[in-house]
């Protein structure tokens, strides 16, 4: 059940019903319920791994808080995050592992292969669960004692496969503390939803079709302005795909009475490589960095140690997101910009920029930097990768694979991302006039039915995450 | 407070403030400025008021289907209906043809030959009776332009095909400007399936799902395509009407109907030699009668409409093929055999156009050329004239 079908708008309807008409002593428990529903209706027996996981570590954290014994504790979190890492690494990276150790040993491929399917949001809900864990064991966290309350912290259905990741304190005090969703919030929520819905399918659907036609087959076209026109098709299918589901489960959790982190900011209008991570998938920048970056001594053991940081909290970052080489060296590039950046401007890369007039020349760059970053990402294999780099930057020529009125969609949404940087017009907007706010719905559902991609309900690219 | 967990109050009072630092723009959580619960409704109101707007403005006036690719489905019906609306009707002694691509009037041909009635056609291939219900509708909305409408079939038998013409999603596309939401009381619901009958419901509320290829294409040359239609809207009545035919034909071809197979003239290519094929020895079902029910429904449809107009519905058999195939015995049940005694409802003899089923008058399988077309349409007059006697003063 995708978030852009009918059924899905049809189940929220009534979730919505449901939840608001229940006694509130129940209105946990139906969305526990819904959450459940919703995870089954892709593949109904992982519902026993989400469970056997909230189960872990429910019952980890509970023994970390009760007990006094240093080492107790250190077994307890041991065993959690190696039932976590053990289950992602099995179902996620065993025949990534297998296929290269094949190769290594001259075996035929798909010698130690086993027929897998990747649980949905695995990679999303261990993250989650991890975090409640170690929150608890560095006492940032209080344990959860309702297994309930811990069971629909996992499963929320609003961001139970694709996230954001949100953290324990994040999701427990709005659960604990559930006020009705102010007027504000119904807004939002709704704009929200309409929004996600339009960017997922009048710009990431569309776009999908080009970027999927060319890397299908990257023998077909040749030259530069395919090559480029196709990596640019592919990262803005990437972004609106991903923004899109993140603004459709923000929204969602706002009339449901949660509010969710933020995940995107206008990623493209970055300046440099370090700002764009902290514009695009925030909730996971946040999480490599306090469970990983941080723990591995982060930037405060001298320089080296920190570039290293850096690349191995990359590096990692990529592999989370697919097993596969190209992952792996598309978050290494990252991670090597990263360092460069630090080689270069030391702690001010982390500084936001200001908007001077070398300021998009910056962001041009930065967005270069990032298309040639996706190319790893997006290609299906590492010879492809190759390829397409080489087509990119020594062959001239080729045809241009974005239509005309594709172009002029980019182009609107990029002054629209403009205007929103420089003067937070959503923000007015549900405070404003409300022809205005109706007008802008309105417009965002016609292009969803003008527009959008019907044809197919395609899915999230970070499903498959 | 219905989650209390004892212990978080001043927990949740830290996240408020941490959130509301982390937040920005639209996903602030909160806001200094809170808008009044009524104004949700407000807003959600002037949405679906906006949305409403836009929607019929572009789609159900008409704006848009008045700029629709004239070289598509739709848009040629649009120009086909518009041209038949706007043609000069000096008097009622009128005849109109419906059909499909297998309808071979040539309005020009007996126009020419000065009868005292005008012919005009809107036929338009791969459309059926319920697209020309609709379309008859459109083009003669008080059902009193008319003393004739002629509406051809291929079979009087009305075997099952493979394609059943009720479940023809692209009806829907051929009438999409014509159809609207007083419609959605019948028209779907006349489609079997379950699946199709919600994309019709769908289509035919939200119109754009429809024009959703065609607008994309739009976007693309807005200002070329506005000319365009434009120049097809003014001068396209003028190009049908002059439309002569095909000059091929099948001389030589043989055909064999009872092992199913054709010998062609050494001009005709392998593939129009299977298309003929095709055309000539389709895939039948197992009789169920849906073509016949289907057929009784809408013929019955445009004989109610024209009930007590005094328009004659005069219903023909169109040539079948480039040689008579072997006679079936007659199907009594069928729906053409059960309209015939009604009133102002003319079944014209099935074998009437026999003589032009020959290869030297088809240019396919199906189609007749242009020497077929004058020769059915001279015959078609006068047949039609027999019906309706000397034309009115």
């Amino acid at each position: 059940m995708l978030f852009n079908t009918p059924q899905f708008f049809a189940f929220l309807a009534i979730v919505l019903i449901l939840f608001y008409t229940a006694p509130r002593s129940w209105r946990k428990y139906t969305l526990l319920a819904a959450s459940y529903f919703f995870y089954m209706s892709f593949i109904p027996k992982f519902i026993l791994l989400l469970v056997s996981l909230t189960a872990i570590d429910y019952t980890a954290a509970r023994w970390i808080s009760r007990t006094e014994s240093p080492r107790s504790r250190k077994v307890a979190l041991v065993v959690s995050l190696a039932a976590n890492l053990g289950l992602l690494g099995f179902f996620k990276y065993y025949n990534f592992f297998a296929a290269n150790i094949g190769h290594l040993l001259h075996e035929p491929s798909g010698a130690f292969a086993l027929s897998i399917i990747l649980p949905l949001g695995i990679s999303f809900h261990t993250f989650q669960s991890m975090s409640y864990v170690i929150d608890v064991y560095r006492e940032e966290q209080e344990p959860i004692t309702n297994p309930i309350d811990y069971a629909l912290f996992i499963s929320f259905f609003p961001q139970l496969v694709a996230g954001p990741i949100v953290r324990a304190r994040e999701f427990f005090g709005d659960l604990y503390h559930w006020r009705r969703p102010s007027s504000d919030d119904v807004l939002r929520g709704l704009l929200l939803l309409f929004l996600g819905l339009a960017k997922k399918m009048v710009m990431a659907d569309q776009f999908a079709q080009i970027a999927n036609g060319y890397f299908r087959d990257v023998s077909r076209e040749t030259g530069a302005v395919a090559a480029w026109s196709a990596v640019i098709a592919f990262g803005i299918q990437i972004y609106f795909d991903f923004s899109g589901y993140t603004d459709m489960a923000i929204g969602m959790a706002k009339l449901l009475g949660f509010h969710f982190p933020i995940n995107f900011r206008r990623p493209y209008l970055a300046s440099s490589i370090t700002d764009f991570w902290h514009r695009w998938h925030i909730s996971l920048s946040r999480w490599l960095r306090d469970y990983l970056y941080i723990p591995l001594g982060g930037n405060r053991r001298g320089r080296f140690r920190t570039y290293a940081n850096l690349m191995l909290t990359m590096l990692l970052g990529g592999l989370w997101h697919g097993a596969s080489w190209n992952f792996v060296v598309w978050g290494g590039y990252h991670g090597a910009l990263l360092s460069f950046e630090r080689i270069f401007r030391g702690k001010r890369s982390a500084e936001p920029a200001r908007w001077t007039m070398f300021y998009p020349l910056q962001a041009a760059i930065t967005f270069g930097l990032v298309m040639i970053g996706w190319v790893f990402f997006r290609a299906t294999t590492f010879h492809d990768s190759l390829y397409v780099l080489h087509q990119m930057f020594f062959v001239p020529d080729g045809r241009l694979l974005i239509p005309l009125w594709q172009m002029e969609l980019a182009l609107m949404t990029l002054l629209l991302a403009l205007f929103e940087e420089k003067k937070d017009w959503f923000e007015k907007l549900t405070l404003g006039p409300a022809w205005a706010y109706g007008a802008v719905c309105a417009i965002l559902l016609l292009s969803v039915e003008l527009i959008g991609f019907t044809e197919a309900a395609v899915p999230f690219v970070y499903f498959q995450f | 407070m219905s989650f209390s967990q004892p212990g978080l109050t001043c927990y949740q009072q830290f996240l408020r403030g941490k959130r509301i630092a982390i937040l920005d723009g639209l996903l602030a959580s909160s806001s200094t400025t809170q808008p009044s619960p009524r104004s949700v409704w407000t807003r959600i109101l002037a949405t679906i008021v906006f949305f409403t707007a836009f929607e019929g403005i572009l789609f159900h006036s008409g704006l848009y289907s008045s700029i629709v690719e004239p070289d598509s489905t739709t848009g040629f019906m649009e120009l086909q209906l518009r041209n038949e609306i706007r043609r000069p009707k000096l008097n009622r002694n009128q005849v109109l043809a419906v059909g499909d691509s297998r309808m071979p009037l040539l309005p020009r041909v007996v126009n020419e030959a000065g009868s005292g009635y005008t012919f005009a056609s809107i036929a338009l291939g791969g459309t059926s009776p319920r697209t020309w219900y609709y379309a008859l509708r459109a083009v003669d909305p008080n059902a009193s332009n008319y003393a004739a409408i002629v509406i051809p079939s291929a079979d009087y038998n009305e075997p099952d095909n493979f394609d059943y013409q009720s479940e023809r999603e692209t009806d829907l596309h051929y009438l999409i400007g014509r159809v609207g939401l007083r419609d959605l009381g019948e028209f779907p619901w006349t489609y079997r399936d379950k699946r199709l009958q919600w994309v019709i419901v769908r289509g035919m509320i939200l119109k754009g799902t429809v024009y959703k290829r065609d607008f994309i294409e739009f976007l693309d040359h807005p200002l070329k395509r506005i000319a365009k239609a434009r120049y097809y809207d003014h001068d396209s009545a003028g190009w049908y009407y002059v439309y002569g035919g095909s000059d091929k034909n099948l001389a030589g071809l043989r055909i064999d109907w009872q092992h199913q197979t054709i010998q062609v003239p050494d001009r005709i290519t392998s593939s129009e030699r299977n298309q003929i094929e095709a055309m000539l020895f389709p895939a039948l079902r197992p009789g169920e009668g849906r073509e016949t029910a289907y057929l009784r429904y809408w013929y019955g449809r445009i004989i109610d409409y024209y009930r007590r107009s005094g328009t004659k519905l005069i219903f023909i058999r169109v040539p079948r093929a480039p040689l008579s195939p072997p006679d079936e015995p007659p199907k009594l049940d069928s729906a053409i055999r059960g309209i015939a005694s009604q009133p102002n409802v003319v079944v014209l003899n099935e074998h009437l156009f026999d003589q032009l089923e020959h290869p030297d008058l088809f240019w396919d399988g199906w189609h007749m050329n242009r020497d077929g077309m004058e020769q059915f349409s001279r015959a078609l007059a006068t047949a039609v004239e027999r019906v309706l006697g000397p034309p009115q003063p």
